[in-house]
């Protein structure tokens, strides 16, 4: 039984009424999970947003000051299909500005981890983790771009569920980078995932790169299943503590009977530039409509002329929303274009298929985040370059629009650790089943259980 | 040296399509300002392209009549500046797979236009300019272009009115109307550099900025005056072209593939067949030895003149059935075949009719056949004007007023049409002319 079947047959519903809102508000003035929280009836299982996809009428502003009282005309198309299926919103999640960020240190408030508020909650959907990691019946609508859904879930102790690229309608989800955006969900249980999953996905008349994955699934053999690989350059990246879990997890894999085999990928150090280089590109333009003219907030007389107009309200953004739209412009310019853009199209391809080799023999497992999870004001200091290196182990799933999913297996010192489990395209369930059958076998820590009976 | 003129041309045309490009608001309305719009169309967050199949098929068929290579697939780019007619600060347009490339048109003689490539891409909205500001109507905001790129063949006004022509007519075949919207980038080199007057709106004004820059053009070369690379604008009022200020080159646009459209195949879109008119003005004429010039008149820009023309060229004269198709026109009102064969019938015996004729068949009274027209006798009528009037052959330099007062005094002789009198002198003249050098 998963815990939506579950939250329906409680004989008493969970009291959803104002001690639940209280203890919540209280609890998100110190995590900031929240940007916005909405009453429920306690009749209906709740979910979360992530504050860069639209619901109807409800501020959305995917973190940024240039949005900010921006209502959405419409739903998104996952928040309607949630809805239609008698889903309750509950509130839109904290983030990275516009998901720019590893840490969720991007936003106006710093999100902090449930496990120990001096820490991280991770990024960009930071919010949807945190909340994931306090309710007891809730889940996630997140998203992924570079790795926005694995680095919360493994930082905050949950399951973070990416599916393989155009599985999950974008309609309604404000973009970041269109080619490598995807919509997925967070949860304490591979269970909960499922379920939602089944409802949010499929082909959708708004968004003409979604596809039927379930039409396209790719017959699996036994030992695609049961085989899982790990890439010998990620060892380079990892902290000395992370290794050493990890090799635990591993040990425990093989207990269970998987095949584990080593593979080089001698690509991976090119995964992070060439992600870079397409994401600030594709969001250079995506941020180009936001000129305070015809949505959010006008902080500007009409009288200004154009030019003065929109780069007065342009100067709205945050700072790394600055860094990426200058970098993104840049390598997209004519002098440089086939030099930077160009190439990262052609490397693209070739991780794609270079992956996708190894995918078809099995899976590829590494730790979700090559550091265990720092201190705000460590992460604070890094620089942007090294903030982007930390990305390494997400990224490649991500620009090559394999499924993924992000799942618990440690604590160190009280803080969780994620693995993730890396899927050929349309294989999406096969992580599902993965983590289930790991789910028997672990028991989860929360330090919250808002909503409990 | 005096160089040879090279006009090429950016086309852009309206494709008449219900919706939008890439949302399902209605593309044409009369409504008011901002009422066809919605979170697409206006860039909203959020909100994705969804591509209309029915811009594409008819983009396919213009590229299939102008005997452009299709693409198999197609794809799209943005195009990034900054405007406030343009709701998500790029607009979708096609770079590196347009729906086709190459192609052309034949002109009269043996001249071709090659084409360069076609594609489609978005309108951005219209800005209405007021003394002290500005209104923007997003009603236009995504509406489907299609843009005709040429390669600089066109040698001259002549040959551009000719290609332009050709163009509304093969265009107005497949359905759309050039003027409805039509802007273009006209290119004109020949004196020098390559210059380019840009957002010229509507033919006459093509033309009449062509006409114009390549008269600038000559007199600066006469003073000595070296023409560089420069765009300039076109001022309707004053009939001139403008200097502009430099245009950012298309790469400056910092140009990306459009990821939320992919690509397209278009490979089982269906096309409309196309109708080449003059081509068949030409090929009637030549089967019934007949003036091209006025088949052509007729059918480049009229669907039921052609259809009349096919229908009947077989039973009655050609000449008979223009005629009528003419007064038809005229008269402004349709008449059934049935009706039209009753006009037609009229004129090949009365070669005379009017709005009174016409009106009595619509209503269906019986018309009073006149007198038999002995079409014989008006070309011998002709004939002995031409042998006994010998100075005006030597008049004659293409002027037809020279004839006019011969086609007067057959029409009053024998009550015929001048009209008819004029398609036969047409012919005979060159018969006789021929007949004298003999």
């Amino acid at each position: 039984m998963n815990s939506i079947e579950e939250f329906y047959s409680l004989d008493k519903k969970p009291d959803y009424a104002e001690a639940f809102l209280e203890d919540l508000s209280e609890l998100n003035s110190r995590l900031n999970a929240f940007l916005n929280i909405s009453k429920i009836s306690g009749q209906n299982y709740p979910f979360s947003v992530k504050d860069n996809i639209c619901v109807k009428n409800v501020e959305t502003t995917a973190s940024s000051k240039i949005l900010r009282a921006y209502l959405p005309p419409f739903n998104a198309t996952v928040v309607e299909r949630m809805l239609s299926k008698n889903f309750d919103f509950l509130g839109k999640t904290n983030m990275d500005e516009f998901g720019f960020g590893t840490f969720g240190l991007n936003s106006d408030r710093v999100p902090r981890n449930p496990f120990n508020e001096d820490y991280v909650a991770g990024g960009s959907s930071s919010g949807a983790a945190i909340a994931t990691a306090v309710l007891k019946y809730h889940i996630a609508i997140a998203e992924s771009t570079g790795g926005s859904i694995s680095a919360p879930s493994a930082f905050c102790g949950v399951v973070g569920f990416t599916p393989t690229y155009g599985a999950v309608s974008r309609h309604g989800l404000i973009d970041y980078a269109n080619s490598l955006d995807k919509i997925g969900l967070m949860s304490r249980s591979a269970k909960d995932i499922r379920h939602v999953f089944d409802i949010i996905k499929g082909p959708d008349n708004y968004d003409s790169t979604c596809i039927d994955i379930g039409k396209r699934k790719i017959p699996e053999s036994e030992t695609q299943k049961n085989t899982i690989f790990l890439i010998n350059q990620i060892n380079g990246f990892l902290d000395e503590d992370v290794k050493s879990h990890f090799s635990g997890l591993v040990s425990k894999l093989e207990n269970m009977g998987f095949a584990i085999k080593t593979i080089d990928f001698s690509l991976l150090d090119k995964a992070i530039p060439t992600y870079y280089i397409i994401s600030m590109a594709e969001a250079s333009t995506n941020l180009a409509r936001y000129t305070g003219f015809k949505y959010g907030s006008k902080n500007n007389e009409f009288s200004h002329d154009y030019n003065s107009f929109f780069t007065e309200s342009r100067s709205n953004f945050g700072t790394e929303a600055k860094r990426r739209i200058i970098l993104g412009t840049f390598v997209r310019g004519a002098s440089v274009k086939s030099r930077y853009y160009g190439k990262a199209l052609k490397v693209r391809g070739l991780l794609i298929s270079k992956m996708k080799e190894i995918l078809k023999q099995g899976f590829i497992l590494s730790p979700t985040m090559p550091i265990l999870t720092p201190k705000i004001e460590d992460a604070n200091s890094l620089t942007p370059m090294q903030n982007y290196g930390l990305d390494i182990l997400t990224i490649p799933p991500n620009l090559s629009g394999f499924p993924h999913v992000s799942f618990p297996y440690d604590y160190d010192k009280g803080l969780p650790m994620g693995a993730q489990l890396i899927s050929d395209h349309f294989n999406d369930y096969s992580l599902l089943d993965f983590v289930e059958n790991w789910e028997n076998a672990f028991e989860y820590k929360f330090k919250y259980n808002l909503g409990s009976v | 040296m005096m160089q040879a003129i090279k006009i090429g041309l950016e086309i852009h045309v309206a494709i008449p399509t219900k919706t939008k490009l890439f949302c399902a608001c209605a593309a044409y309305n009369e409504q008011e300002p901002n009422m066809s719009v919605c979170p697409i169309c206006m860039g909203f967050p959020g909100s994705k392209p969804m591509l209309n199949a029915k811009a594409l098929e008819i983009a396919k068929s213009v590229a299939n009549a102008l005997h452009s290579d299709m693409a198999k697939t197609v794809s799209f780019e943005r195009k990034v500046y900054f405007y406030p007619d343009l709701p998500k600060s790029f607009q979708i347009t096609q770079l590196s797979n347009p729906v086709s490339k190459g192609g052309f048109i034949e002109l009269q003689g043996q001249n071709k236009v090659r084409i360069r490539r076609i594609q489609i891409e978005e309108d951005p909205a219209k800005i209405l300019r007021e003394e002290d500001y500005s209104l923007i109507d997003f009603n236009r905001s995504g509406r489907p272009l299609l843009e005709i790129v040429t390669e600089p063949d066109i040698s001259g006004i002549e040959d551009l009115k000719e290609f332009m022509g050709e163009m509304k007519s093969i265009l107005y075949y497949l359905g759309i109307d050039i003027n409805a919207e039509l802007k273009a980038d006209v290119n004109i080199s020949g004196q020098g550099e390559r210059v380019e007057v840009k957002n010229v709106t509507g033919m006459k004004n093509m033309i009449n900025a062509a006409l114009f820059e390549i008269k600038r053009q000559e007199a600066a070369r006469n003073s000595g005056t070296a023409i560089s690379k420069e765009t300039r604008s076109y001022d309707e009022a004053k009939m001139a072209t403008m200097p502009m200020r430099e245009k950012e080159s298309d790469e400056e646009y910092g140009i990306i593939y459009e990821p939320d459209l992919g690509e397209y195949s278009i490979e089982s879109i269906p096309v409309l067949e196309p109708v080449y008119a003059s081509r068949i003005a030409k090929e009637l004429a030549a089967k019934h030895s007949a003036s091209e010039k006025l088949i052509m008149e007729q059918i480049m820009f009229d669907k039921n003149a052609l259809q009349l023309i096919n229908k009947f060229a077989g039973m009655y004269k050609i000449n008979t059935v223009v005629s009528a198709i003419e007064a038809l026109k005229k008269y402004n009102k349709v008449l059934d075949n049935a009706k039209f064969e009753s006009l037609l019938m009229a004129i090949s015996k009365n070669m005379f009719v009017s709005g009174k004729t016409i009106e009595a068949i619509e209503q269906g009274k019986a018309i009073e056949a006149g007198p038999e027209i002995d079409e014989s006798l008006i070309d011998s009528a002709i004939n002995s004007m031409l042998s006994e009037n010998k100075g005006l052959l030597r008049d004659y330099g293409g002027n037809p007023k020279v004839f006019n007062f011969v086609i007067g005094q057959i029409a009053k002789k024998y009550n015929a049409s001048p009209r008819y009198i004029s398609t036969r002198l047409n012919i005979l003249l060159p018969k006789f002319v021929a007949g004298k050098e003999d």
